[in-house]
């Protein structure tokens, strides 16, 4: 991979947030969380527990109740140029090639076209997918498609970075893969990172702190200080002691968060909707 | 040559034998388009009906081929302009005919010639009334089909109506519009306008709902603000459904314009078929019903496949 230059993070507060559906389903009730610049935080939890949701509000795109999210000490909206989101699906334009796609950011910005170009092919280059500039998204395969949305947040310099299951459609080996590449740009590049994931090994490996969120109405169940050492190494870090006590304990967490009084069907099923639609 | 050489060429040669074997049975089994059976065997099937009737009742396809030869050079049953403008009659045995032209090599006399017909101003009134109807009907249905899909009090509003009007045959307003505007073009126009502008309406509509959530949120992430997003998410992504509404909306309004024609026209293609029929001209009945249909293929292979195929290559998975 190529040299990218430091971008840095940005600190993160939620404070005594709270947050329903319209249909008056609960989320959050008084969430608060803290965030340092350049931090690297998983978040975690069963399906139809809200982490979407959760990112949703962060990014901006719902209204929270009451209280704040602030990034840096202003609220949020998704348009914020300090703001990069990675989607479940990569969510590439299909009409535009590779480097349309990546240079897309800096085209809103009325960024010149040669200029923009220049740095869409850099950040292109970083996640490895230099010669397919001209691809259009359907000749990508899952694992290129999912660097070349990775690359069109970054062109934008974001000094937050929010991550919706970025992997979770990958098969594991390509996973394991992208999740290093994931971990040597964010060491080059600093920002700070929010990656919500329903994989306990992927949360372990990548962050520095993981949260698991608990089942509707709620927030934080547990928060998980990981002091694995870094730089971290696929072999070395999943095979120390460390990470399998992490994932006992992790297990151990989710298990309880799915005994608390679970939502029933449909309140699942509108909060994936919701989630989809909002 | 040695040994093997001669048994490498001997290979080579077998090879290439086996290719073109193999290349014939695949456009025998499945890699030839039968396309291009579907014309001649029409032809064939026309042929033979045609056979038991009098050419007067049921006339052959080369019998209209005529037909359309006269219509299309001469501008009355027996008259002829010549290039100083003075007519002449000839009688209708001694016309030219398209065998004449072609063997005594006056192709440049036939040229002259075309156009000259009573064809053209038929063809060219229908035209004209396509692109005044539907032109109207695509500047109306992207608006209000934009509309519809973005707002959705709007949307509430109009689907009633559009289901109203397209439960109503186009056709019916005809007679309507004859009376308020008499025969000819506002008839026309109107008619073929109503009967395209209500699908195209619903399709844009339904297009622009179906535009994904994901897509519109990717843009505004990295930036896009409104008319960002409408110019470079909507516009293209709405390019599949744009086009299924001008195909519709274009066979809606052809289909009404022929109708229509019949009923509050002195000219056009349906006006001719009507007409025709009346005399008891099938020759020209059946002539204006090809050319209705040869415009229509026109426009398909000229305006629309080529936008189709803008977007084919970006939709397919």
């Amino acid at each position: 991979m190529a040299e990218g230059n430091h971008i840095g993070g940005d600190n993160l507060a939620i404070e005594e947030l709270n947050f329903a559906y319209d249909n008056n389903l609960e989320i959050f009730q008084n969430l608060n969380i803290d965030v340092k610049p350049g931090e690297f935080l998983a978040v975690l939890g069963p399906s139809g527990c809200g982490k979407t949701t959760f990112l949703n509000l962060l990014a901006g795109f719902y209204q929270p109740d009451s209280g704040t999210s602030q990034l840096r000490g202003k609220s949020i909206t998704p348009e914020d140029p300090h703001l990069g989101y990675i989607f479940q699906a990569a969510n590439l334009f299909p009409w535009l090639n590779t480097i349309e796609n990546v240079e897309f950011g800096l085209r809103m910005t009325g960024m010149d076209s040669k200029k923009r170009r220049e740095v869409a092919l850099k950040n292109l280059e970083m996640v490895g997918l230099k010669g397919f500039e001209e691809f259009l998204p359907n000749k990508l395969s899952g694992g290129m498609r999912q660097r070349a949305s990775i690359a069109r947040a970054l062109c934008l310099e974001p000094r937050l970075l929010l991550m919706d299951e970025p992997f979770s459609a990958l098969d594991e080996i390509l996973r394991d893969k992208m999740n290093d590449e994931l971990l040597q740009l964010w060491d080059q590049l600093g920002q700070t990172i929010i990656f919500i994931t329903h994989s306990i090994e992927e949360a372990i490996y990548l962050s520095d702190r993981i949260l698991v969120l608990a089942r509707p109405p709620g927030g934080i169940y547990k928060e998980v200080i990981n002091e694995l050492p870094r730089p971290r190494d696929l072999r070395e870090t999943k095979s120390s002691e460390l990470f399998w006590e992490y994932k006992k304990e992790l297990n151990n967490l989710i298990q309880e968060v799915q005994a608390q009084a679970p939502l029933d069907e449909s309140e699942i099923a509108e909060l994936e909707l919701g989630a989809k639609n909002g | 040559m040695s040994a093997p050489a001669v048994a490498m060429e001997q290979d080579k040669k077998l090879d290439s034998d086996k290719e073109k074997i193999t290349g014939w049975v695949n456009v025998i089994r499945n890699k030839a388009s039968w396309s291009w059976v579907s014309l001649p065997s029409l032809f064939l099937v026309w042929m033979l009906v045609a056979i038991p009737f009098e050419s007067y009742i049921l006339p052959q396809p080369w019998e209209v081929a005529d037909e359309a030869w006269n219509e299309m050079m001469f501008p009355t049953v027996s008259e002829v302009m010549d290039d100083d403008g003075e007519i002449t009659i000839i009688p209708e045995s001694e016309r030219p005919s398209f065998w004449k032209f072609i063997s005594k090599g006056e192709a440049n006399n036939a040229l002259k010639h075309l156009f000259r017909g009573e064809l053209w101003p038929h063809v060219g009134w229908s035209l004209l009334e396509e692109v005044g109807g539907f032109g109207a009907a695509i500047i109306f249905s992207v608006l209000f089909g934009f509309m519809a899909g973005f707002f959705k009090g709007f949307r509430e509003y109009i689907v009633p109506l559009n289901g109203l009007f397209m439960a109503i045959p186009p056709i019916a307003w005809a007679p309507l519009m004859v009376i308020i505007f008499g025969l000819g073009y506002t008839t026309i126009v109107i008619v073929i306008f109503i009967s395209a502008v209500n699908p195209m309406i619903l399709t844009i509509m339904e297009g622009v709902l179906q535009i994904q959530g994901q897509e519109v949120r990717a843009a505004r992430v990295l930036g896009a603000r409104k008319w960002q997003l409408f110019l470079y998410v909507y516009l293209p992504a709405s390019l599949p459904f744009v086009t299924a509404a001008l195909r519709i909306g274009f066979s809606q309004a052809w289909r009404a314009l022929v109708a229509a024609e019949m009923i509050g026209a002195s000219v056009g293609l349906g006006y001719m078929v009507q007409t025709a029929g009346e005399v008891g001209n099938s020759r020209l009945v059946l002539l204006g019903i090809a050319m209705i249909g040869l415009f229509s293929y026109l426009f398909e292979r000229t305006l629309f496949r080529p936008i189709e195929k803008r977007y084919e290559v970006w939709r397919l998975e």
